[in-house]
């Protein structure tokens, strides 16, 4: 997760001096019924001369004292559905003292943090009312888009405790290695706005947006999710497809196997009609990125080995290095199964004298028994 | 120490193989030094082992003293492993020492466990030797055996054939000759296999413990250190007795519960505590269990275990795998029991079912010195730590992969979690930050969340908390979240594999009936603790051990009532429910003895 954080934490970096570089610092002015121009703080692909208009939905976020807020639907020019919006206007209290923060948040079509924008007329503040700095934004913007983030399953009363001393010798006690984490992940001095506006992005809404989605969604829609770089929308669309829709979009859905993220790669190999198997062309894309997919795809692979055919498994013994021992062992036992052909013995011997290779000594195990 | 003592001594360590050969097993050893009993793989690699586990500082050697039926040349093997192979030395290197003679061969160099040739020795007319293992790295060598030979011929490496040949070597029966008999074995000393323990003890029956371990707790014990979470629910006196405060996980306070927990138990004159004893088979008749066998970790003695009933707490369900119970291991289809979230999808519940489970975790800490430390370079363990740096481990240390069985590839689990911690450490340490950091402890023990689940005559699931389903027998509530976790390697393969990430479902009480806690097809078989009869969602919230606390105490109480009327665990639920319940409720009341608090 922090390796995670870190990356992003560093492109934001990057891509926030990028921009602001040649920019107004002052903020964005926001726009009351639609979007032309990329959000300021955003996770989303903006594609240049990109405009939006907002249409009303019957969602609405309720803010203490204040009350509710409604949900808007971004729409493109051909009316289909890109971004939930809303206009927030919250209090934040820290001992007693309240002020208002306003924000424009935005969503994903599946309810993900998706950006935000400030109000230049109206800046986040912190404790000490000095205003926030364009660090201070791009930290929040990386605390939102952590929906692990430690602010998840804690209350504000847990994350400003101090932390209790430990008696014993051991390793440091949980409580200060909390406060720690959360004085690195929050921007500083603005513990509650931060709190606050993390558990307005990641609340309860979530569920409500992507349900609204499910419900509304076109086929234009889905199609247009599984061409998104997004994972969940990757997910949300593999969800929904049937034979034919797998058969229609077969050259995507083999890239985003080559391309995309452990989870959705596992979730095609899981779910591939069975026609597929059945059919080496179709199979071919797929046992193709064996040697590059990561293990847990590959071993969900290896579950369809006995409907592969001969010539994939010559090519899969030129690859035995990148097994793990089990998946080794998976593919010698459907080799034996299979009978042993010249090409693939090759193969194996090659590999069983290798001394590089840590799992020689089971092929040479396999072979032996095999030539007794 | 006299040869003659020694040599009685030394009977019950070696195997006299035929007239020129002994097998020595490592575990036997008279004095292990530094190095540790490791069981944990028993059923896998065949037999517990010696481990050098040093955390980078060798260890002291272990000692022990062989007598020889004849003097002679002999050929020695020892059965080792290479637990991390590859382009660098091997991390867990070692020496044997015969005498005074360091036989020159480095050992723990092979992939697999197997022999290695170390060489020869002369056994003169005393017809003794003394035998060290002499740790070369402080990182986890491994000594299963040493075997000594006239002849050359190397002894069998592939699991099947060394089984066989231990057999004959050993002339060991089929069955142990010392029989014991008890109103109810249970098997497991964690905290579920504990609290059945204490409620069946309380009600007078005549209890054996038995389990693989010095200390009792499990997850919870000072070798492991997960601290308790849950309510107490009904049991609140016995678990008292039992679990931990909720230091930070790895925390060494675990220390102070364990003395109050190894406390409580021993205090009770009718639990038989059989520590350092695994249990290694068990035998169903008609669907009745007759008896369940076990071996001690060391001297290796075997005991029969007979009771008209048994208790399973022994997480990985292998009371009820011997016996045939039915159980279940990964994660259901989303269908199967209606288990949906939509907002986690596919990394809560599959659409396709398949193996992946919840991981296990090896927890570690290390502290602050007064001087500059140094830790060695371990090239070994990079490939898994990467550029991933850390001081300590909590409960996201946690490793599981669909191709890794939590049970039959726990060893390569746990060198997987040692890999990433002394990797992660070694890379924290070139920051100067933490030029004085030292590694001041690691388990070498894993600790499972999930393995095999025993099928009961309910199966608990997610619904069934979901909707907060108040059963008849429910014997079991907990508040706490249902918590699911995942590898986050899944969501981003830069990631590193050993790092997990928890998904919270949070209710408000959900109840847990009796009948998840005895089999549905082995008539006298309970089941406490994370075996328990659940899907694998069912499982993310009760997994915990005040929980599975709950469940063992529940257990513990029923098999006094089927003592009582000489009847089947199910029995109770159909005929003496009322009884049942009445006992629970009545038992909250009794005052926490002075001496057990």
């Amino acid at each position: 997760m922090r390796y995670r954080l870190l990356n992003l934490f560093l492109f934001v970096l990057w891509y926030g001096n990028a921009q602001f570089a040649l920019t107004d610092i002052g903020g964005a002015v926001l726009q009351e019924n639609g979007l032309d121009r990329q959000p300021e703080f955003f996770n989303m692909p903006w594609e240049y001369g990109t405009k939006l208009v907002k249409k009303e939905t019957s969602m609405f976020i309720e803010v203490d004292s204040i009350g509710k807020q409604n949900i808007g639907l971004l729409v493109d020019q051909r009316e289909r559905p890109i971004l939930y919006v809303s206009d927030i206007e919250t209090p934040v209290c820290a001992d007693g003292d309240c002020k208002l923060m306003n924000i424009r948040l935005y969503w994903t079509l599946l309810g993900d943090y998706a950006g935000f924008d400030r109000d230049s007329k109206l800046p986040l503040t912190k404790n000490d009312h000095d205003e926030f700095s364009m660090a201070d934004y791009l930290k929040l913007h990386l605390l939102l888009t952590d929906a692990n983030s430690i602010l998840k399953q804690r209350k504000i009363d847990e994350l400003i405790e101090k932390p209790k001393p430990s008696e014993g010798n051991g390793p440091d006690a949980l409580s200060g290695a909390t406060i720690k984490e959360v004085k690195e992940t929050v921007v500083s001095g603005a513990l509650y706005s931060c709190y606050v506006a993390w558990h307005l992005v990641h609340g309860q809404l979530n569920a409500k947006l992507r349900e609204y989605t499910s419900s509304q969604v076109t086929d234009e829609t889905v199609f247009q999710m599984l061409h998104s770089a997004n994972s969940n929308y990757q997910m949300f669309a593999l969800g929904r497809f049937d034979e034919a829709n797998y058969k229609e979009h077969y050259a995507r859905i083999a890239n985003i196997f080559e391309t995309g993220i452990p989870m959705v790669r596992g979730f095609i190999c899981k779910n591939l009609p069975e026609k597929f198997w059945k059919t080496p062309k179709l199979q071919n894309l797929f046992w193709n990125a064996f040697a590059d997919v990561d293990i847990n795809t590959r071993s969900l692979l290896l579950e369809h080995l006995n409907s592969a055919s001969t010539e994939t498994l010559e090519r899969i013994s030129t690859h035995l290095g990148v097994m793990t021992k089990n998946q080794l062992k998976i593919f010698l036992e459907q080799i034996g199964e299979n009978g042993l052909v010249e090409p693939i013995r090759k193969n194996l011997v090659v590999f069983a004298n290798d001394e590089k290779q840590t799992y020689g000594y089971i092929v040479n195990q396999f072979l032996e028994e095999y030539e007794l | 120490m006299n040869r003659i003592v020694i040599s009685i001594f030394t009977f019950f360590l070696v195997n006299i193989v035929g007239a020129q050969d002994i097998l020595l097993e490592a575990e036997s050893f008279d004095n292990p030094g530094g190095w540790v009993v490791d069981p944990q793989f028993v059923e896998q690699m065949g037999s517990p082992y010696l481990m050098a586990h040093g955390m980078g500082e060798t260890v002291q050697n272990a000692t022990t003293q062989v007598s020889f039926e004849k003097s002679g040349q002999y050929h020695i093997w020892v059965r080792t492993m290479n637990w991390a192979p590859g382009e660098w030395d091997a991390p867990g290197r070692f020496n044997l020492k015969v005498d005074d003679t360091m036989l020159e061969k480095a050992l723990g160099l092979r992939s697999g466990w197997g022999w290695e040739y170390v060489g020869e020795t002369k056994i003169g007319k005393n017809k003794s030797a003394h035998i060290e293992l002499v740790d070369l790295t402080g990182f986890n060598g491994r000594c299963d055996a040493i075997y000594f030979s006239t002849s050359d011929k190397e002894p069998p490496s592939s699991a099947k054939k060394l089984a066989e040949w231990r057999k004959t070597v050993t002339a060991e029966s089929n069955a142990p000759e010392e029989i014991k008999n008890y109103d109810l074995v249970i098997v497991g000393g964690g905290i579920a296999g504990c609290a059945a323990a204490i409620a069946s003890a309380e009600q007078g029956l005549k209890i054996a413990l038995v389990h693989d371990r010095p200390l009792l707790g499990g997850n919870a014990s000072s070798e492991i250190r997960v601290h308790t979470e849950g309510i107490y629910g009904n049991f609140e006196r016995i678990l008292r007795m039992l679990d931990t405060e909720h230091y930070p996980n790895g925390h060494v306070e675990a220390e102070i519960d364990q003395e109050k927990r190894d406390k409580n138990v021993k205090s009770y004159e009718n639990i038989d505590l059989f520590l350092n004893w695994r249990a290694y088979d068990a035998k169903a008749e008609n669907n009745t269990i007759q008896y369940v066998d076990a071996r001690h970790t060391s001297d290796g003695k075997r005991i029969r275990f007979t009771a008209p009933r048994f208790v399973d707490s022994t997480g990985d369900g292998w009371i009820g795998f011997w016996a045939g119970a039915e159980f279940s291991y990964g994660r259901e289809s989303v269908d199967t029991y209606d288990e949906a979230w939509e907002k986690h999808g596919e990394l809560w519940s599959p659409k396709e079912a398949d193996n992946a489970v919840m991981g296990s975790s090896v927890l570690w800490g290390s502290k602050e010195m007064e001087t500059d430390q140094d830790f060695s370079e371990v090239p070994w363990a990079m490939p898994v730590a990467k550029s991933y740096k850390e001081v300590k481990g909590e409960w996201q240390w946690e490793f599981s992969r669909n191709d890794l069985n939590q049970i039959e590839d726990a060893e390569e689990i746990r060198d997987h979690m040692l890999r990433a911690i002394y990797g992660s450490f070694s890379n924290a340490k070139k920051e100067p930050e933490n030029a004085k950091r030292k590694l001041e402890w690691v388990s070498y023990l894993v600790g499972k969340r999930e393995s095999r689940r025993l099928v009961g005559d309910h199966i608990f699931t997610f619904k069934d908390a979901v909707n907060e389903i108040k059963f008849p027998d429910a014997v079991v509530v907990e508040k706490r979240a249902i918590d699911v976790h995942y590898q986050t390697v899944l969501e981003d393969e830069n990631n590193p594999d050993f790092i997990s990430e928890a998904l919270f479902y949070k209710g408000i009480q959900y109840y847990i009936p009796y009948r998840s806690l005895y089999s549905k097809n082995i008539s006298n078989l309970f089941m406490a603790g994370r075996n328990f009869s659940c899907s694998h969602i069912g499982l993310g919230g009760p997994r915990v051990m005040r929980t599975t606390g709950q469940m063992g105490a529940a257990v513990g109480f029923a098999a006094s009532l089927c003592e009582k009327y000489d009847v089947d665990p199910r029995d109770i639920y159909t005929g003496y429910l009322p009884e049942y319940l009445e006992l629970i409720e009545s038992q909250k009341y009794r005052k926490i003895p002075e001496s057990k608090k």
